[in-house]
């Protein structure tokens, strides 16, 4: 057991590492979606798409990043007791509070998967059904078999109307991998309260 | 069950689970989610955690936040503060304590660059603390100094921290940056004043610099000065074309965080280390406020369901027959209190939405309820147990300053805090000048 | 029995909801007594007004008040819902359009296939610009960040207007930060109600729509449950509320045209003006060509124009 712990463990760490490696220079991506729109807003016409374009870098930035952020210890805790703790008392703990950290990432997947199934036309409360048939559907009728599930796509309310369900995906798939990193976390508690010395933060 | 004890339910789960030590937005998002479930259930309940997702993404001031952070962190690891720190030390060596009213000086220009405590207390403790220690000024004293003076970074513009009230409160931004510049030029003030008091008192606390050190020529001196130009050009870079309207908020927030980095390039200090270092921070620190505000705005949403507000706003005013001062007060006290156990975003985001309502119904200015928020806020940034510098400062100070005397160092500079807070709460007007003379309210 | 709890969220902010649905719902609540009781959230408040239908659709909220094109409904009927630009001159062509001339069933028809119940139409101010800058000609329009309905917005976008959506509530600060340079989005009512006339400067008498056209829905299971005399008293205290705006933004309109202080009036002369006019007939082609539901619709909207031209005064002027 402890082996596949560990095997999960570095499988998880290492991919998320990897996309939040990666998202971290998302950071510039903003800066320069922002920079055009001074740009452009100064010297020819305003473009309709920077602020959207923005908030969806935004948040690809910090859904797909936060795996990372909480790999390298980022998430801020109250220290108060917790601090002087020993290291398997804090495991300890650690590996029971991690569980409502993933309930929480649970009931967040479970709307962003839902939300997302709307996003791709589907107005019914069966979002796991949908993307069955979507699925099933693909893979009898290819393109065309799953176009046949899908409804009126979700466009976001502005003139530049971008659809939304490619953010959706990102956000989804980024909390999807908040959970796989919680896990791990889980994991490795498991490993530090039967003795193993792994480190709390890592870059 | 009443909507109020299903409200104290919430808020006192939420408290007993920050204290296991857990992440912080797991536990208000765990006590969100599980409450709009019991609560509503398959009436959409499970909905309301992603929803909150959306609407931060709509909340467009939150892209000023990877940029303040991102320019921040440039400006501490690419050590550009050094040439201001070495130009207030030999410009204040020769008073008592002037080290010490140097490095609040420096704060209050690293201040004006970036939106966060975080800077300041990086650039403090990396660059001034060491110095100040092997001058032998006194642990606890400096500790305190860096502390409070970094705090002042959300009180003097720009300020991440009022961009995040002023959505909540719909108040413009410009006015409530405008309304930081003089209490916090008034509160570094107090802290010189202080500082300057107790080494005329206490002479050991603060020694003044050997006189080899400060007899340098006037001309080196004054070139020392060209170090002050740099934090006044990304000022300018920044807020002037802000200001006259060329560029947003965001825009120039943008600007900002590429004038800063320009800088250290130019400045030959954006070394591939550095440039390592700071993205992968602002990614860190970043991803912990948004997840944060992910949280609570999800906690906010089944609060305000709840009708809370209500509920808040009827015990003062009609069960306690409070008078608007009094629940002003009671306010403020309850924050600083709040402050102590809650990260300031989640502050801001769950208990801000109760507040400032009831502060706009009690006929207050809400500009001027920003700026008090503001110093309850940096007085919640330094108490025990949970506080951004108190953290920050036990990850950074050298090994002979223990947690003892972090705790011990901040008590005068949170009593000065508090007493800036009464000022400002009898003076309206020291908030509400420059914003009314510039907007002409 | 125990009481039925409903929750409404409205598009509007608290000050404007003070008048366009708070007296409303004040009215079913002492009339329903400890049958049902309707808790009013305004924008933004419980969910994103992006995601409202969805949330009505799933049940996270029971009620909705809110126009078509701005809670970004996945029906035929969206682009009409706000300000269909030219669609009508006066608020009381919206009911007579939904009452009279068939558009309640089209709606009713177009909600039931997305599983909501449309309960009523109803209309409110006609849409105007208020600006920091002030506008005199077409061209000043070129370039201009604007607040307005998505439908509204794609059409503007032709004379140079850059449409940006935000939530509404952010709007009087967008302003001030420069994300906006104005507002088409309504009256001049609603610029001093909720207070957007003290970050714009000027009022541009020229309208795109002369009625905003919104409506009252409801959660498909939800309103199947309640019994019949609740849904009768729900739709007679939503037509009240119609009735309401009916007043309160025509005499408002005109009263704070001329005795408002904080907004300067412009205008574009009429002969300019009729670029736009001229611009809308396209734009209607445009959109009926999407669908046969919308050319349905752009079709009734073209009777009842000609309608009133040809009944001339006071129905139509021109
Ligand atoms: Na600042
Ligand atoms: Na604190």
């Amino acid at each position: 057991m402890e082996r596949g712990l560990r095997v999960f463990v570095r499988l998880t760490d290492r991919f998320n590492r990897r996309v939040g490696r990666i998202m971290m220079y998302g950071i510039f991506v903003m800066m320069g979606i922002l920079l055009w729109s001074s740009i452009s807003k100064t010297f020819f016409l305003p473009s309709l798409w920077t602020l959207e374009m923005a908030q969806f870098a935004m948040v690809a930035y910090y859904i797909l990043g936060g795996p990372y952020s909480i790999q390298m210890g980022s998430n801020v805790r109250m220290d108060l007791l917790y601090g002087d703790w020993s290291e398997s008392r804090k495991a300890w703990f650690d590996a029971v509070t991690v569980l409502f950290l993933m309930f929480y990432l649970g009931i967040l997947l479970w709307g962003g998967i839902g939300s997302t199934a709307y996003s791709l036309g589907h107005f019914g409360t069966e979002p796991f059904a949908f993307f069955g048939n979507l699925i099933k559907g693909f893979v009898t009728g290819g393109i065309d078999g799953a176009n046949e599930v899908l409804g009126r796509p979700e466009r976001s309310p502005t003139a530049w109307r971008p659809y939304l369900w490619p953010i959706k995906c990102i956000m989804v798939l980024g909390i999807f991998l908040m959970l796989l990193q919680s896990l791990s976390e889980l994991a490795k508690d498991i490993l530090r309260i039967r003795g193993a010395d792994i480190p709390r933060e890592a870059i | 069950m009443s909507y109020e004890l299903i409200a104290i339910l919430m808020f006192s789960t939420m408290m007993l689970m920050l204290m296991t030590g857990q992440r912080v937005f797991g536990a208000i998002g765990f006590v969100a989610v599980i409450a709009a479930l019991l609560l509503w259930g398959d009436r959409g309940g499970y909905d309301l955690g992603f929803s909150a997702a959306m609407k931060l993404m709509k909340w467009y001031p939150l892209l000023t936040l990877p940029m303040f952070i991102f320019m921040g962190y440039v400006l501490s690891e690419s050590k550009i503060a050094d040439d201001l720190y070495k130009m207030f030390h030999v410009w204040m060596g020769g008073v008592h304590g002037g080290l010490a009213i140097g490095t609040i000086g420096l704060m209050v220009l690293i201040s004006a660059m970036n939106g966060l405590s975080v800077a300041g207390m990086a650039i403090g403790a990396t660059i001034a603390l060491p110095e100040l220690l092997k001058r032998g000024y006194d642990k606890r004293m400096v500790t305190g100094v860096i502390q409070a003076g970094s705090s002042l970074g959300i009180l003097v513009p720009p300020s991440v921290v009022l961009v995040l009230y002023a959505m909540i409160a719909r108040q413009p931004v410009g006015q409530l940056w405008l309304a930081g510049v003089v209490p916090g030029l008034m509160m570094a003030a107090m802290f010189i004043i202080y500082i300057w008091a107790r080494c005329r008192l206490n002479p050991e606390l603060g020694p003044v610099l050997p006189p080899e050190e400060r007899n340098i020529p006037l001309s080196e001196k004054l070139a020392l000065l060209r170090a002050g130009v740099l934090p006044l050009v990304i000022f300018a870079a920044m807020m002037i074309p802000f200001v006259n309207g060329w560029t947003s908020l965001v825009e120039s927030s943008a600007i900002g965080a590429l004038a800063a980095f320009l800088a250290a390039v130019l400045k030959g200090r954006m070394t591939r280390e550095v440039f390592e270092v700071s993205v992968r921070s602002t990614l860190g620190i970043s991803c912990m406020f948004m997840w944060i505000i992910l949280a609570a705005l999800a906690f906010g949403a089944v609060f305000d369901g709840l009708g809370a507000v209500k509920a808040i706003e009827n015990l003062f005013t009609e069960k306690m027959h409070l008078s608007p001062w009094m629940i002003l007060i009671l306010m403020q006290l309850s924050f600083i209190v709040m402050g102590t156990f809650l990260d300031d975003t989640a502050m801001l985001v769950i208990v801000a939405p109760l507040y400032v309502p009831l502060v706009q119904a009690l006929g207050f200015d809400l500009i001027w309820y920003g700026i008090l928020y503001t110093i309850t806020t940096q007085i919640a940034y330094m108490t025990p147990p949970f506080g951004y510098n108190l953290f920050l400062m036990r990850a950074m100070a050298p090994p002979e300053i223990g947690l003892r005397d972090i705790y011990a160092s901040i008590t005068p500079f949170v009593a000065v805090m508090v007493v800036a807070l009464v000022v400002v709460m009898i003076f309206p007007e020291i908030a509400l000048w420059l914003p009314d003379l510039v907007y002409n309210k | 029995q125990s009481t039925i709890k409903w929750r409404m969220q409205t598009y509007a902010g608290p000050a404007l909801a003070e008048h366009v649905v708070k007296p409303a719902i004040d009215t079913f609540n002492k009339i329903a007594g400890d049958r049902m009781q309707i808790e009013l959230f305004f924008a933004d408040q419980l969910v994103p007004t992006g995601e409202l239908f969805q949330a009505m659709q799933r049940g996270t909220i029971d009620a909705v008040q809110s126009d078509d094109d701005s809670m970004a409904s996945p029906t035929e009927v969206t682009v009409f819902g706000g300000y269909f630009p030219f669609g009508s001159r006066y608020s009381l062509d919206v009911p007579v359009l939904f009452n009279q001339y068939g558009l309640d069933k089209i709606w009713k028809e177009e909600y039931a296939k997305v599983g909501v119940q449309h309960i009523s139409a109803g209309s409110w101010d006609p849409c105007h610009f208020a600006t920091k800058d002030p506008i005199n000609s077409l061209k000043d329009l070129e370039g201009k960040r604007v607040f307005t309905f998505p439908t509204a917005g794609r059409f503007l976008s032709q004379f140079g207007v850059v449409p940006v959506t935000l939530p509404w509530e952010d709007i009087e600060v967008a302003v001030q930060t420069g994300e906006l340079d104005g507002i088409a989005w309504s009256g001049i009512t609603e610029d001093y109600t909720v207070g957007w006339a003290d970050v714009t400067n000027y009022f541009l008498t020229n309208n795109i729509s002369g009625a905003w056209i919104g409506h009252f829905f409801a959660n498909q299971g939800r309103w199947d449950e309640l019994p019949e005399d609740l849904k009768e008293l729900l739709k007679v205290c939503m037509e009240q509320s119609h009735y309401y705006r009916q007043w309160w933004y025509w005499g408002g309109e005109a009263s704070l045209r001329v005795n408002g202080d904080k907004l300067k009036l412009t205008t574009i002369p009429d002969a300019e003006w009729q670029t736009v006019e001229d611009a809308a007939v396209k734009f209607w082609d445009e959109i009926a060509a999407e669908s046969e539901t919308k050319a349905k619709i752009v079709e009734i909207f073209r009777k009842y124009n000609s309608d009133m031209n040809k009944a001339g005064r006071p129905y139509r002027y021109t």
